[in-house]
């Protein structure tokens, strides 16, 4: 069975700026995947080209075993997207949308209508009726996103900060979704910047700093990397499990290297 | 603690406050260069440079003529036609800032605010940096050669003109910066900018009508058509208003350089004072909205959205907390849509959402009334049997003018939804076809509406007119469309319905799109011209025709290469739609 999802020596370069560089990464079906790295690591040129919002330099991509830039609108039939900005029509409504989008999908009618209205109804969206998209606060446009970008019942979905600006109970309800989708054999791949939810979710992760993935691999397998790293100072506390947070900071700071005292802003109150 | 006591902030000096007023100039000046460094930078400048050229030509012909008339005003002794002459000025003025916008749209000044900045020098910034606008240029430079005419009839009158109109002057460009300051904040609700633009609609109609009625050069050939109660119940109304047109700007200079010609110096200065108050008053409108700003107010529709409170639906949620997971069937199990009228979903599909975005965008829905609003004036004007030969193509050339502008920024209003249509399996070819087919649609019911307008108010015109007309418009429509396409995908510009001062469409998409209409107007009436000259008008259809055809061939030809050009230009597009507002 091919992986979900297959980039093989993926760059992408801006001018002379080369903000991915030859990554590879495979997710196999079913995996609950994140992507995690800090702020200009290149993680979201890397979904925008997963997606194909955003043409590589070099490499090749491989969703569900098609490859994505020779036969695009084939492999986006199976692909679903929140991407960094969202989407949304502002001058359509909420049932609008997702009636557009299921139609862009090449879903029927009487689908699109039945989906549409189960969606908003999960989404907590469907008193929304009359309102505009343009008229809804972050938090809504977040949870409509993700309405549309299921709507197709897509078997590889990809997520951008879904999270973000979403309530707690909100986000409640997205994170049962998205373990139900796994349950029947989804895969996920996901990126945010809050590491608690990634480690209560996902089983695989990556880890992207300066256009290279510098961890990769099993939740249990990065924390025993970082344990055997650390081995002689965490003796002490062996037993104790490292966080992803842990994790991440290690493997980040242990490529960018600590900060040194003489960085330290001693003006800063 | 070392390196943690807070040492007491040191006075804020002017110094400091200077270095802001320069670095936001500088900031300014960085963005202005830098958007010309973008892709398509290039065509932009020139456009810019073309734009600029012309609008130095306009200038120039109205401050010489304001000047001329200034002049001749002073010199014959009827200084009173000055009032006329400001209240055109003031009128141009507001009507230029319209037009063209003002300046201090690079970006948004609100962000200021979180600068340590005291709310005086905030409103300082807010005023300045906004006074460079074409019209307040036109403006003053206006205001000068009123004074400088004064001044070359009557030279004893220099000191008095020159300081009246610069106090005009000053008054006009600060009643613009209060005027769009509030206009900005009234048009922060949708229901407002709807309002505002039937208000708008209404207004324009309005001047149309009164120009038609009322205008010397319509009525040249039809004297009767002008009934002389209606110029005499103008004039009537006009001198109703006089006696408080008096107590404005222009009327209070007016007056004050009256005054200084019957040797009535405190008059003089009592009505200049009057109009200085009413600067400071401007001023002072002015300054209380930028305060209000400087609080942080946000007023969008979307800062105010809250959920309403939820009703009970007819299937009960379960508690979020265990919510069941989401049944959605995979795609397989969907059956696959038929095409309609031979026209792939997408396209159908996309048309219907772009019927939505026209009945929810005024603008659009106004521009299509007004052609028809003006051939119903037209008509009633000059129908004649005779006339109906040309009025009929004028009509349809003036629907189109309005009609192809929209095709080159047909991504304006998507935003960052534009980022769909390339993550949807859909080709860009039909999402464009299905904006394209909107647009047709548009056109054919505007020219068949105002077939029937020229036919009901007037008479038919010939069936060759008819014809030569429609395949005229099928050229020009195709043309420009295709144009429209490349430069939407290669030069898009993010519609903000909610700003008055900001740009809604590329200089140069709107320059090509301008050319492409005066070329077809231009071979319209050469063809026309000639086959009515000659009495050969048959030869209208053929060459029509094959005008169409070849617009159908570009047409066709460049929507078949669309998906490879979005592709190329996708970068760009997100850039720009899916920036913040």
């Amino acid at each position: 069975m091919p992986p979900a999802i297959a980039a093989h020596a993926l760059s992408r370069s801006f001018n002379n700026f080369l903000a991915v560089d030859n990554i590879s990464l495979a997710v196999e079906p079913g995996q609950f995947f994140g992507f995690l790295g800090p702020n200009g690591a290149g993680k979201s040129t890397t979904i925008k080209m997963l997606t194909g919002l955003l043409a590589p330099s070099a490499g090749s991509i491989q969703i569900l075993g098609e490859d994505l830039i020779a036969n695009p609108v084939e492999v986006k039939r199976y692909i679903g997207v929140v991407p960094e900005g969202m989407a949304l029509f502002g001058k359509l409504t909420a049932s609008e949308y997702l009636t557009f989008v299921g139609r862009m999908y090449g879903l029927d009618k009487q689908t699109t209508q039945q989906r549409t209205t189960e969606l908003l109804e999960f989404m907590g969206l469907a008193d929304q009726q009359k309102k505009l998209i343009a008229d809804f606060s972050h938090g809504m446009g977040k949870k409509l996103a993700l309405a549309a970008a299921v709507i197709h019942g897509p078997k590889v979905l990809f997520l951008d900060e879904p999270f973000e600006g979403v309530d707690a109970i909100a986000a409640q309800t997205l994170k049962s979704m998205l373990q139900g989708m796994i349950s029947r054999g989804a895969t996920i791949f996901l990126t945010s910047h809050v590491l608690e939810i990634v480690e209560r979710l996902c089983s695989h992760i990556a880890i992207i700093n300066k256009g290279h993935i510098v961890a990769s691999g099993s939740l249990d397998e990065l924390r025993a990397g970082v344990q055997a790293r650390l081995a002689p100072g965490l003796e002490a506390d062996s037993n104790a499990r490292l966080t992803l947070e842990q994790i991440f900071l290690n493997i980040i700071g242990g490529e960018s290297g600590p900060a040194r005292p003489e960085q330290e802003l001693t003006w800063l109150g | 603690m070392a390196g943690l006591e807070l040492a007491p902030p040191e006075k804020w000096t002017a110094a400091q406050t200077r270095a802001q007023f320069e670095a936001i100039s500088r900031l300014r000046w960085r963005i202005f260069v830098n958007a010309f460094r973008r892709k398509g930078g290039a065509g932009e400048l020139v456009s810019r440079i073309i734009l600029y050229v012309f609008f130095a030509g306009f200038a120039f012909g109205v401050t010489f003529t304001a000047g001329l008339l200034a002049f001749l005003g002073a010199w014959k002794g009827h200084l009173n036609w000055l009032d006329m002459l400001l209240w055109g000025t003031f009128l141009l003025c507001q009507l230029t800032n319209i037009q063209l916008g003002q300046s201090g749209t690079t970006f948004d000044p609100t962000q200021l605010i979180r600068f340590p900045m005291r709310v005086g020098n905030y409103i300082a910034i807010r005023l300045f940096f906004g006074l460079l606008t074409p019209a307040n240029v036109i403006g003053a430079l206006i205001s000068l050669a009123i004074a400088l005419g004064i001044t070359i009839a009557l030279p004893s009158l220099w000191f008095y003109a020159l300081l009246a109109l610069a106090v005009f002057a000053i008054a006009n460009a600060l009643f613009s910066r209060m005027v769009f300051a509030w206009i900005d904040r009234w048009l922060s609700t949708r229901r407002a900018r709807e309002v505002f633009t039937g208000f708008l609609f209404a207004f324009s109609l309005g001047i149309q009508y009164l120009n038609f009625t009322f205008n010397p050069a319509y009525n040249h050939h039809h004297q009767s058509h002008v009934p002389l109660e209606r110029l005499t119940a103008a004039l009537h109304l006009y001198h109703r208003a006089q006696p408080y047109l008096a107590k404005l700007p222009p009327g209070l200079v007016t007056s004050a350089l009256l005054s200084a010609r019957q040797g009535h110096t405190a008059s003089f200065f009592a009505a200049t004072a009057g109009c200085a108050l009413f600067a400071a008053v401007f001023l002072a409108v002015f300054a209380l909205r930028m305060k209000t700003e400087f609080r942080g107010e946000i007023l969008s529709d979307a800062a105010t959205a809250v959920a309403k409170p939820k009703k009970p639906l007819a299937s009960a949620r379960r508690p979020s907390s265990t919510a069941a997971p989401l049944t959605v069937a995979p795609l397989a199990a969907a059956s696959i849509t038929p095409r309609t009228f031979g026209l792939a979903p997408a396209v159908t599909n996309q048309f219907g959402k772009e019927m939505l975005y026209v009945r929810r965008n005024q603008g659009i829905l106004f521009a299509l009334v007004m052609p028809m609003a003006i051939a119903v004036f037209l008509c009633i004007k000059w129908s004649t049997r005779s006339s109906a030969s040309w009025i009929f193509p004028a009509a349809v050339a003036y629907t189109l003018m309005g009609l192809v502008a929209l095709s080159y920024n047909s991504w304006g209003l998507e935003g960052p939804g534009s980022q769909l249509y390339f993550l949807a399996p859909v080709r860009i070819r039909d999402i464009m076809l299905g904006k394209n087919l909107m647009n047709f649609a548009l056109a054919s019911l505007e020219i068949v509406a105002m077939l029937a307008v020229v036919t009901y108010t007037g008479h038919q015109p010939p069936i060759t007119i008819i014809l030569a007309s429609l395949l005229w418009a099928a050229g020009t429509l195709l043309f420009s469309t295709a144009l429209g396409n490349q430069r939407s995908l290669a030069s898009p510009k993010k519609i903000n319905l909610a700003s008055t001062t900001r740009k809604q469409t590329s200089s140069l998409s709107g320059l090509i799109s301008l050319g492409v209409m005066l070329v077809a107007i231009g071979f319209g009436v050469a063809v026309f011209s000639a086959a009515l000259f000659f009495h050969l008008q048959w030869i209208l259809l053929p060459l029509f025709a094959a005008f169409a055809a070849g617009g159908f061939w570009v047409y066709q030809r460049i929507l078949a290469s669309i998906d490879r050009f979005a592709l190329a230009n996708r970068e760009q597009l997100f850039l720009e739609l899916c920036k913040p507002d």
